[in-house]
């Protein structure tokens, strides 16, 4: 009931929105008064701050494009193929710049791509009416956007922090599941992926939802600040909490040690009540801890099970750190007025916005199909003398565009192309049926307000917003592409299936393109990763720009592996939580390295040169340092660590090294170790 | 009462022209408002800063009719 009411009253800010703009626009005398209609469709979602960050950027790219059209269309006009190439490196250089920024402004320079089109092609007959034309459609576009951000923002209440809350709720409840789930005795095929693979897609929205806070009726934190420094703590988790099974796993059976037992028995309990608890953010049962003795290395043992058993404790210590972290961010997110520890404030203070992966490759490629699909359809346009030509190049760039952030663009153009067939029977019904009938404004909107309605209701459908925004596009752009109230069935047809032909076209361009092998992808992916890794070895320095990127694609990449079955992907030798756990684990070294002394440092960097030389011939397909190479030189490391006094740093860096060592040397078993060291 | 006002051989209607004033203003305003956290009081903040909105462009229109900008007294 109440997720109806609130789609109810979704639909309802979103007709009111539709219909005002169609008041304002007929009231002002706009050419085309459905471009607002459709403009007011393309900025509704349930998200205030949404709406309103899209509204902005949306008017910018607009303004931008139009602009554009002005400079490229006068000069250029006399010459239709040099028109064609400018707009085709307008529409691709947008696009590619788009793709790379992957925020919610990037909507501005995609618009501003296919915007130039829709504004420049359409004059090209009479080009001294441009700049009429740009002017009607920034002011139509105006009225949309206008109209769509104050309706939404009195009517609905449901604001990004809301948002931001219930998936920081859904995030800490993953962490805790999946903590359960590893540290459990009982637990056995566990999908480490997969979980992985949810988290990074909260992490995904909770920055999507960042980038429009500034935006919000709320009163979170205005920065984001916040949000950068619970990232980063987000980014740890998985590597941590995999290190520790991997650490656990290789404990001997049967043994046992009182104090690690212990917290983990405590850990399994936290993390249960946190996991199923109503609340976990605001859950005040104290974390769990490790009695004060346990942590003296009792009676200078040092053969392998006791070696496992201090690096599992740190590890249960750091993981429950983190989580400890994301939760007292998430409160003082949820609350501006909780307090935090002077160690996190600091941190917030300093936080910057994390670098992101940027892929060149993909963004070229769609840039490069975008400018492709647009030439075809100008050369359809140009050599076959077809008038409608222009709407199929049109279509061509909305259509390369709008997708092309999507692994397979492909899927979403043939939604859309039945989309647009599917409501061409309902646009033809009310442009030639209805509307003829319809006298003054009020007769209009109310035979119009079914319709929208409808569509409105459908995309508060979380499911079907897709499809109801191709629904609605298509209707309104259908009842749009009149330019004259008298009704004229040829040519309503004539647009109609230039619209097609561009979509067509666009699926064409796509399909040869942009249809990618999940696995070969992948595995561009991975050895993306496997490069940054093997850079980031260069020095013990913590580069944040490099991790931080390496970070992302590693989370890109989680997102497509799944796809992938795990024979492909052990023959391709991919394993995203490997290389974040590596990634992490030689964080941990390096920290050592830079504070410790100067026998093991040497050791240390030993293995970090060495990761490196892995990772650099992994990506080049070259051989590979051998195993007993790889085996021996972290055992050094790790007898030059037990030799050191156990601080912090060295308990740390010797729980890196046992899991770096069943990572990069799987085949040699822990207690090969002991025999060597003995 | 809507007039044009010529911006260097542009017409712009003098009500544009004002709720541009008029929107800068509120966006300070509630800069002002959100630091001295009045926003704790609002149930419902797009209504507010709505409301806001209106109260300033409404105040602005009054302060300026007689003042003879160009076009307020054309029709």
């Amino acid at each position: 009931m109440h997720l109806f009411l609130q789609r109810l009253t979704f639909a309802l800010a979103n007709t009111t929105a539709v219909l005002i703009a169609l008041y304002v626009a007929f009231a002002a005398d706009l050419e085309r008064p459905y471009w607002a209609v459709f403009s007011a469709f393309i900025i509704a979602a349930p998200i205030t701050g949404a709406v309103r960050s899209k509204a902005v950027w949306r008017l910018i790219g607009t303004l931008a494009g139009a602009a554009a059209a002005l400079l490229l269309v006068p000069p250029l006009v006399q010459s239709p193929p040099l028109l064609c190439l400018a707009m085709a490196a307008w529409v691709a250089l947008c696009l590619w710049w788009s793709l790379l920024d992957r925020g919610p402004r990037s909507y501005a320079p995609m618009l501003a791509g296919y915007t130039a089109t829709i504004v420049g092609f359409a004059v090209v007959e009479m080009p001294q009416a441009i700049f009429d034309s740009a002017v009607a459609r920034v002011e139509e576009i105006a009225v949309g956007i206008v109209c769509g951000a104050i309706a939404h923002s009195i009517f609905s209440r449901r604001t990004v922090a809301t948002v931001i809350e219930e998936r920081l709720i859904d995030t800490v409840r993953l962490c805790a599941g999946w903590i359960e789930q590893t540290l459990a005795p009982a637990s056995e095929s566990l999908e480490h992926l997969s979980a992985s693979r949810r988290l990074q897609e909260l992490t995904t929205d909770l920055h999507a939802l960042s980038g429009h806070i500034a935006y919000d009726l709320s009163d979170v934190p205005r920065t984001g600040r916040h949000l950068f420094v619970l990232q980063s703590r987000l980014a740890l988790l998985p590597p941590q909490l995999t290190s520790l099974h991997l650490t656990l796993q290789a404990r001997e059976r049967g043994h046992s040690h009182a104090p690690l037992d212990e917290l983990l028995d405590e850990t399994v309990s936290w993390a249960h009540e946190l996991a199923s608890s109503k609340d976990p953010l605001g859950n005040t049962r104290p974390a769990p801890a490790v009695r004060p003795s346990a942590t003296s290395p009792n009676e200078q043992q040092q053969g392998s099970s006791e070696l496992v058993d201090r690096a599992a404790l740190t590890q249960v210590e750091d993981l429950i750190a983190t989580l400890e972290d994301c939760r007292l961010l998430g409160r003082a997110i949820r609350d501006p007025t909780t307090p935090l520890p002077a160690r996190l404030e600091e941190e917030v203070k300093a936080a910057r916005p994390l670098p992101h992966f940027r892929d060149h490759a993909l963004a070229v490629l769609s840039a490069g199909a975008a400018a492709i699909a647009v030439m075809v359809a100008c050369a359809l346009w140009i050599v076959g003398s077809w008038p409608e030509g222009a709407i199929a190049a049109q279509f061509a760039a909305i259509g390369c565009s709008f997708f092309a952030t999507l692994d397979r663009p492909v899927k979403m153009l043939s939604a859309s192309l039945v989309g647009v067939l599917l409501a061409l029977p309902f646009a033809a019904l009310y442009q030639f049926a209805v509307l003829p009938l319809a006298e003054g404004f009020v007769s209009l909107a109310l035979v119009l307000a079914p319709m929208v309605l409808f569509f409105s209701y459908l995309q508060a459908i979380p499911k079907l917003a897709g499809v109801a925004l191709i629904l609605a596009i298509s209707f309104s752009g259908g009842l749009a592409l009149q330019e004259t109230y008298q009704p004229n069935f040829a040519a309503f047809m004539n647009v109609y299936l230039a619209e097609i032909a561009g979509v067509l076209l666009a699926i064409a361009i796509n399909l040869v393109f942009r249809t990618l092998d999940p696995a070969w992808n992948a595995r561009r992916l991975s050895r993306v990763a496997w490069r940054g890794l093997s850079a980031l070895t260069r020095t013990n320095a913590p580069e944040r720009r490099r991790s931080s990127q390496l970070n992302d694609c590693l989370g890109q990449l989680a997102q497509r592996a799944e796809s992938i079955d795990a024979a492909t992907r052990a023959h391709l030798k991919m394993d995203v939580l490997r290389d974040l756990r590596v990634d992490a684990n030689l964080k941990t070294i390096n920290a050592a390295e830079r504070h410790g002394e100067s026998s093991a440092t040497q050791r240390l960097a030993e293995i970090r040169h060495l990761i490196g030389s892995i990772y650099a011939a992994r990506a080049e397909s070259k051989p590979e340092p051998a195993p007993e190479v790889i085996e021996q030189s972290l055992d050094r490391g790790i007898e030059a660590l037990v030799a050191q006094p156990p601080d912090r740093w060295v308990t740390r860096a010797l729980a890196g090294l046992l899991v770096l060592r069943m990572d990069l040397a799987p085949g040699a078993p822990l207690s090969s170790f002991q025999a060597a060291h003995k | 009462m809507i007039g044009e006002s010529d911006l260097d051989g542009v017409f712009f209607p003098v009500l544009l022209l004002l709720a541009t004033v008029a929107l800068v203003l509120t966006l300070l305003l509630r800069w002002v408002l959100r630091r001295l956290r009045i926003y704790r009081f609002v149930w419902h903040a797009g209504l507010f800063d709505t409301a806001l909105f209106v109260l300033v462009l409404w105040l602005i229109a009054l302060g300026t009719t007689g003042l003879g900008l160009p076009g307020s007294n054309a029709t």
